[in-house]
């Protein structure tokens, strides 16, 4: 060895460290990625939400399942930026059990919802083979897929094919990150990198006693890289950002600001 | 071609045991007739169109079969489809006769005799009678097959064919018919040879446009069964093939081929279909759709693939295919585009994925969310065929007036609302509580109503509900949205009370 190459025992060292202590794990250009949430979240997660993972999402009560899907538009609007697409699976059956991703809706929420593709499959199974089909595509920023149940389908071996599609459909545009909502939690085996269980926290009302912005209230179950832990945290929908939830109000943004979302005032 | 024996064949196909002699009667003006026979039966004497009594007067154990039109359609069908190795334009004949376009066609088989010969022999081997002839013209085919000697008529002498063929041969109803014998005609010539305005004026113009159809006096196009394809490629094997793997090489190999005739048309594929004839008879037609046109072969395979996994259980192969045909039923123009040095757009990937997306799961199942120029929720939103979308004129999303600090739009919207329980403290305030799916929520916050009243000019019984939409979050964080619907008093009269709906989730 020696002078020659030295870069490939310096990356076989690397991993072998990282191997030891995931906290340690290297930052290899290009193939690291993280999707930021907001600051205590991501000291746990070693930066940010690994991107070319698979990341496992449940809602605490069914009906939590709106916040469960806003977290997972929200990390979606995150990863594909301004232009990137983001695909959403799902299947028949949960469309009808807890309601389709919402167009106007997703506008106001920071996903732009003409960049967002919906595929409607009939089985379970076909939702598996969609996502990782979707996760090979290196056109797609992001997959969210959805599964009524604890998506009972979606076990040890299937969750380790998705994150293996994950991985290998990393490029330039594809952050290959891969959302998997099932309508119950779970304490089954899987391969995800995290595994999230997401109720909504009563949001900060306004100066005139509105609702405020959509607070999540997170348990981080799973985490292969770290500690576990709960937070909640606030979606701006204007900025595309996290930030940790305070208890104290903040200053309403300026109406001159540069504009994202087009705040509309009524009246 | 004309099937002779089609009913009956069909039964004895079907039949275990051989049985020479049998009829089909079906109840025809009330009483019970016979409608098709064998070859036996008709030795004995027995025509179609007897009534069945005296038949069974004279043989009292004739055995009968209830008649199927809707079996002998069905096989006439399949028959049909299966001809489709011989020409892609077949055209049904009802009730048991088929035209088949050869020209262009026989020189493949080795000529129109060879042509037919293989025709009826294969057809022989599947326990179907028939009789073929190939004619310049098709009411002249169709004649000969029935009542002159079935072979090739050269070309040229289809007149001289018909022209000794009795009247019944013209496609004419066995009235016209009988009328024209008992005025002493009895053969085609007999018809020609007369003056025309009489019969017109006697029999109407249809026996005079038969007459000149045989004769190919007056054009008569075939109409197809299924659509003519653009362009077809096809595979013919002496032995079936079966596996999986080989069919989708052939279908690659199929869709170089039809790619090179596309290229020089300077076109690309829309909408593509497999037909795999399979030994015994059977044909499986496969379709894809496309997003935008295509002419890689590699990429037309997989999208076979993918529409084979999901047909698995349908396509059985039997006992192999003997021939496959790609052809490409709709083409677009498609201009060669100057890609990138770099190469990195993946547009084009995506247009794959959503293909075999579109393959495996019906172009339908695609959808992009395409905002639509009205303000009731559920329609404010189309999902659009992702294939289609780029066409579709899309309403610059004008968005919801946003007067909170919260979006004022669920991201998940059910497609019925679900009934709900709810308390108001005042009839037409904001509610105070909601019960969904059995569990009850405290509201703390309301924001509304927002009212949203649908579209009197589409409403014509005038009975559609003005809505009054409330933001609320629960106690435990829910955000949902909740209408009620109608007005009090105005449009709901008490003792009613308007009913409440969740209609969807915030984030």
């Amino acid at each position: 060895m020696g002078t020659a190459s030295p870069q490939p025992t310096l990356n076989r060292l690397r991993q072998t460290l990282a191997e030891i202590d995931p906290s340690n794990a290297p930052r290899l250009a290009g193939a690291e990625r993280l999707v930021g949430l907001a600051d205590p979240i991501n000291r746990a997660l070693g930066g940010g939400l690994a991107c070319a993972a698979l990341h496992e999402l449940a809602p605490t009560t069914p009906i939590h399942l709106g916040a469960t899907s806003g977290f997972a538009l929200a990390v979606a609007a995150r990863a594909s930026g301004e232009r990137r697409q983001v695909l959403w699976v799902t299947t028949d059956y949960a469309a009808g059990e807890g309601g389709g991703p919402y167009g106007p809706g997703l506008d106001l929420f920071g996903m732009a919802s003409a960049r967002l593709l919906v595929l409607r499959v009939p089985k379970p199974v076909d939702v598996l083979w969609a996502m990782e089909e979707g996760l090979r595509c290196r056109a797609l920023a992001c997959v969210i897929a959805e599964m009524t149940g604890e998506g009972a389908v979606a076990d040890l071996t299937a969750t380790r094919r998705l994150a293996l599609a994950a991985r290998e459909g990393v490029s330039a545009q594809n952050s290959g990150l891969g959302l998997l909502i099932r309508h119950k939690i779970t304490d089954m085996p899987s391969a995800a990198a995290t595994r999230w269980e997401i109720a909504p926290a009563l949001s900060q009302p306004d100066a005139y006693g509105g609702i405020g912005r959509a607070r999540f209230d997170l348990s981080l179950c799973k985490n292969r890289r770290g500690p576990s832990g709960r937070w909640t945290i606030e979606w701006d929908h204007h900025e595309r950002a996290f930030q940790p939830a305070l208890s104290v109000g903040v200053a309403a943004p300026a109406l001159d600001r540069p504009d994202r979302a087009p705040l509309v005032r009524a009246g | 071609m004309w099937l002779r024996r089609l009913s009956t064949d069909r039964i004895e196909r079907r039949s275990s045991e051989r049985v020479e002699i049998f009829v089909v009667v079906a109840s025809i003006n009330g009483a019970q007739r016979i409608t098709a026979l064998t070859d036996g039966a008709a030795r004995l004497g027995l025509k179609t169109g007897m009534g069945l009594a005296d038949a069974r007067a004279r043989y009292p154990k004739l055995p009968v079969v209830e008649a199927d039109l809707e079996a002998d359609q069905r096989l006439l069908e399949n028959i049909a489809d299966w001809c489709d190795r011989y020409t892609p334009l077949v055209g049904l004949d009802p009730p048991d006769g088929l035209f088949l376009d050869v020209t262009g066609c026989a020189h493949l088989f080795g000529g129109e005799t060879a042509l037919a010969r293989d025709l009826v022999t294969r057809l022989t081997q599947q326990g179907l009678r028939a009789r073929v002839a190939v004619a310049d013209t098709v009411g002249g085919a169709w004649g000969v097959a029935r009542y002159g000697k079935p072979g090739i008529i050269p070309r040229g002498e289809t007149k001289a064919a018909v022209l000794p063929l009795p009247i019944a041969a013209l496609r004419v109803d066995a009235e016209t018919a009988a009328d024209l014998r008992t005025s002493g005609l009895t053969c085609v010539a007999d018809l020609a040879a007369r003056p025309r305005a009489p019969f017109a004026a006697r029999f109407g113009k249809s026996l005079l446009l038969r007459l000149d159809q045989a004769l190919g006096d007056a054009d008569e196009p075939i109409v197809p069964r299924l659509p003519l394809p653009a362009a077809m490629a096809e595979q013919r094997f002496p032995e079936p093939i079966a596996r999986e793997a080989d069919v989708l090489g052939t279908i690659e190999h199929l869709g170089r081929q039809l790619v090179a005739v596309l290229d020089r048309r300077g076109e690309g594929g829309r909408l593509f279909q497999a037909a795999l004839f399979r030994a015994d008879g059977k044909v499986h037609r496969l379709e894809i759709g496309t997003g935008s046109p295509l002419r890689d072969s590699a990429r037309v395979r997989k999208l076979f693939e993918e529409r084979l996994a999901v047909l698995a259980d349908a396509c059985d192969p039997g006992f192999g295919y003997d021939m496959v045909r790609l052809s490409a039923l709709v083409t677009e123009r498609c201009d060669p585009m100057q890609t990138g040095l770099a190469g990195s757009d993946h547009a084009e990937e995506l247009a794959h994925l959503i293909d075999r997306f579109g393959a495996r799961f019906g172009l339908r199942r695609v959808t992009r969310l395409v905002p639509q120029d009205t303000h009731i929720p559920e329609y404010a939103v189309a999902a659009v065929p992702a294939h289609a979308s780029k066409q579709m004129p899309s309403v610059p999303s004008s968005l919801v007036e946003q007067d909170s600090l919260s979006a004022v739009r669920p991201v998940r919207l059910f497609n019925r609302p679900e009934l709900i329980e709810a308390t108001a403290q005042v009839p037409d305030g904001p509610p105070i509580s909601f019960r969904w799916r059995h569990i009850r929520h405290q509201i703390t916050h309301a924001e509304g109503p927002e009212r949203i009243a649908l579209e009197w000019w589409h409403d014509d019984q005038g009975n559609q509900l003005t809505r009054d939409y409330f933001r609320v979050e629960s106690r435990a964080g829910v955000r949902a949205w909740l209408y009620r619907e109608g007005l009090y008093d105005r449009e709901i009269k008490p003792p009613d009370r308007p009913q409440w709906y969740l209609h969807g989730l915030f984030a």
